[in-house]
């Protein structure tokens, strides 16, 4: 990456309508699986050349194949059950998985979009999956007596489907763990079982952390064994960043400085002062501006405008920082 | 010994029939039925919940707090002053709740819960029915503060607040409420300032139920046994605690509500697990000051678990009963 201020997103991109209608057909059975497949595959395509045409430097496959971020692995792993419905809030429910056996991996789970994914593209596209404390955190645990060992058996699974990526050719490799400050007393739990995914890797690795306590987890959380943190800090008015000047920060940054849960987006002035204030704690070539979140709540357009904003905002930035004598 | 249930009931089940409510509030989001149709989903979908825990034997109720979004919500949407805000997670749970943002004075009428209440008091047939409100340090650390120059000053506004919710309950014939309070034990430093808090809704007029949860209260406990409240609920599940060991701390008068299955696991309890556990309390408390319910809310699990978790209460309940203290 020769450029500074590198632009990325989370993961997630909003489903075309035509793949919304799909999924719901073939959860009701009136859509085979290879036929969802192939819409898959062709939103996928859309979406990295969106990306490509926006500008960003670093892709996402959308996930376009996935619902929930837990469901999905579980749903491949060995010894996962998947639960009744569950509210998350509001009227949303969701089937909240239950790890009822000792877990295993029969297949990788995710290398084959990566690698179609990839095809698709010159960019670098990254490898994503969810974390092992966040995999806990959010099933039921029926079959380990502590929730340690459940995380460490998550890792082991989570190690092996990131090794695979790897051997595909993934040179980033991001492990999401946005349930981290769920209990800030088990953060030792959550660094133990990232140091065993991230041990052998040599692709830079990733950690997108939201929705939650992180003053509770900071500075702790530079001990999570991985090149970059990933955080929401638009829809927090960037105020974890004042815990930067408490402890510094010390890792590369993946800042998001337009909030996903709004339909309207920051200006561009707005989200190149979010940029700003990040470099204040973090030099440009290990900044990397992005959205604060997961696109997926949101329809194509808003995804699109949202990343624009992005990509717009960083090119203001490093405009000045080009102005700037070294 | 009598058992109980704590916050909410599960609104939808995994059959058809039983997420009507579920489709309700889809259409209704829609446009596409009238607010008395939604209100009528409410009502069948309380009453079923209402039906299904005291089928399973459970001998004081609630009425399922199936119209609560979450637990702060019927308040933050009634009380002048407040408004509701963005989705924050609630505790360790991947559940999530609209917080409050006071905005100025809080103003509350007392009348929030009178017309559910009124509605489960002729929905129930066989149980004991109390009320529940949220507790004020909960509501008042969770909420977004614009207004209130201190912590002290919102959470006394609070409880002032949840005190004329609880004389609504009084009125509308409720003799015992629940005040769901985890903030007590998630903030233990702000103990004090609680206990002027509850001194303020003690003067209400009905047996309190200090309901704490998610957290032990291991660090707080003998300053909880001071409060004047009539019962007070533990959670000695969700995490390691010694308070199972020190229930002879509480004054003989106070009734412990004993979180004896865990509301965050679908892992089953056997009833011989269950009663083993009461068994332990039974050797500092006397089965009339002993109650045993599930450690929070049941909709934290679907709804068939809960049931079957119900179920094994009593069922453990049942077998503890003839054990002497």
């Amino acid at each position: 990456m020769s450029e500074v201020l590198p632009t990325t997103t989370v993961g997630s991109f909003g489903k075309p309508d035509y793949l919304t209608k799909a999924r719901s057909q073939h959860a009701r059975g009136k859509l085979g699986t290879t036929e969802l497949e192939e819409l898959e595959r062709k939103a996928t395509a859309e979406w990295i050349r969106r990306q490509e045409q926006l500008g960003l430097d670093v892709l996402v496959d959308g996930e376009m194949y996935r619902g929930d971020m837990v469901a999905y692995f579980a749903e491949r792993l060995e010894g996962f059950k998947i639960g009744g419905l569950v509210r998350a809030y509001g009227n949303r429910y969701y089937h909240k998985p239950i790890i009822a056996g000792r877990v295993k991996r029969p297949a990788p789970m995710t290398v084959s979009w990566f690698e179609y994914t990839q095809s698709l593209t010159s960019k670098p596209v990254k490898g994503m999956l969810t974390g092992p404390y966040t995999l806990l955190d959010w099933s039921y645990n029926e079959a380990y007596p502590t929730r340690r060992e459940a995380a460490l058996a998550l890792a082991e699974v989570v190690r092996e489907e990131a090794e695979d990526l790897e051997r595909a050719g993934a040179t980033y490799i991001q492990i999401d763990e946005p349930a981290i400050h769920a209990r800030p007393e088990e953060i030792d739990i959550a660094i133990e079982a990232m140091g065993l995914v991230t041990q052998n890797l040599k692709a830079k690795t990733i950690s997108h952390i939201c929705y939650g306590d992180f003053a509770a987890i900071y500075p702790r959380v530079l001990e999570l064994p991985v090149d970059q943190l990933d955080l929401a800090m638009a829809n927090y008015g960037y105020r974890w960043l004042d815990l930067f000047e408490r402890e510094p920060f010390t890792k590369e940054l993946a800042i998001g400085i337009v909030d996903v849960h709004a339909h309207e987006t920051e200006t561009v002035a707005e989200a190149a002062e979010g940029i700003r204030k990040g470099l204040r704690f973090v030099p440009a070539d290990r900044l990397w501006p992005h959205p604060d979140c997961g696109l997926k709540t949101r329809t194509v357009d808003e995804c699109m405008e949202k990343c624009r904003i992005v990509v717009e905002a960083t090119k203001v930035v490093r405009k000045e920082l080009a102005k700037v004598p070294a | 010994m009598k058992t109980t249930v704590i916050g909410a009931y599960p609104k939808v089940g995994d059959d058809a029939a039983a997420q009507e409510l579920r489709r309700a509030l889809h259409r209704h989001d829609r446009g596409e039925i009238a607010d008395g149709d939604l209100d009528a989903a409410y009502d069948a979908t309380t009453r079923a919940a209402i039906k299904e825990i005291e089928e399973a034997g459970v001998d004081v109720t609630n009425d399922g707090q199936i119209r609560w979004d979450d637990p702060l919500a019927p308040f933050a949407r009634a009380w002048g002053g407040v408004s509701r805000g963005p989705l924050e997670r609630f505790y360790d749970n991947n559940t999530y709740f609209r917080q409050p943002v006071i905005k100025g004075p809080i103003r509350a009428d007392g009348l929030t819960l009178v017309k559910d209440f009124a509605f489960a008091r002729a929905a129930v047939t066989r149980a004991e029915l109390k009320g529940a409100v949220c507790g004020p340090l909960t509501f008042a650390t969770l909420a977004e503060d614009r207004h209130f120059p201190s912590l002290e000053k919102r959470v006394l506004a609070v409880a002032d607040a949840v005190a004329a919710e609880i004389r609504g309950l009084k009125d509308a014939g409720a003799t015992l409420v629940d005040v769901e309070d985890p903030a007590l034990v998630a903030l233990p430093a702000h103990i004090e300032l609680a206990r002027e808090a509850y001194g303020r809704i003690a003067g209400a007029g009905v047996a309190i139920c200090l309901v704490t949860y998610f957290f032990p209260p291991d660090r707080i406990l003998e300053s909880l046994a001071s409060f004047r409240v009539a019962q007070i609920a533990l959670d000695v599940r969700s995490r390691e605690t010694t308070a199972l060991g020190r229930l002879d701390a509480f004054p003989k008068a106070t009734t412990i509500v004993l979180g004896a299955v865990d509301a965050r696991n679908t892992r089953l309890e056997t009833p011989d697990e269950v009663a083993r556990l009461a068994e332990g309390a039974l050797r500092l408390v006397s089965p009339d000051r002993l109650w045993l319910a599930p450690t929070t809310s049941l909709e934290y699990l679907p709804r068939d678990v809960a049931r079957a978790k119900l179920a094994a209460l009593v069922a453990g309940a049942k077998s503890a009963g003839g054990v002497e203290a």
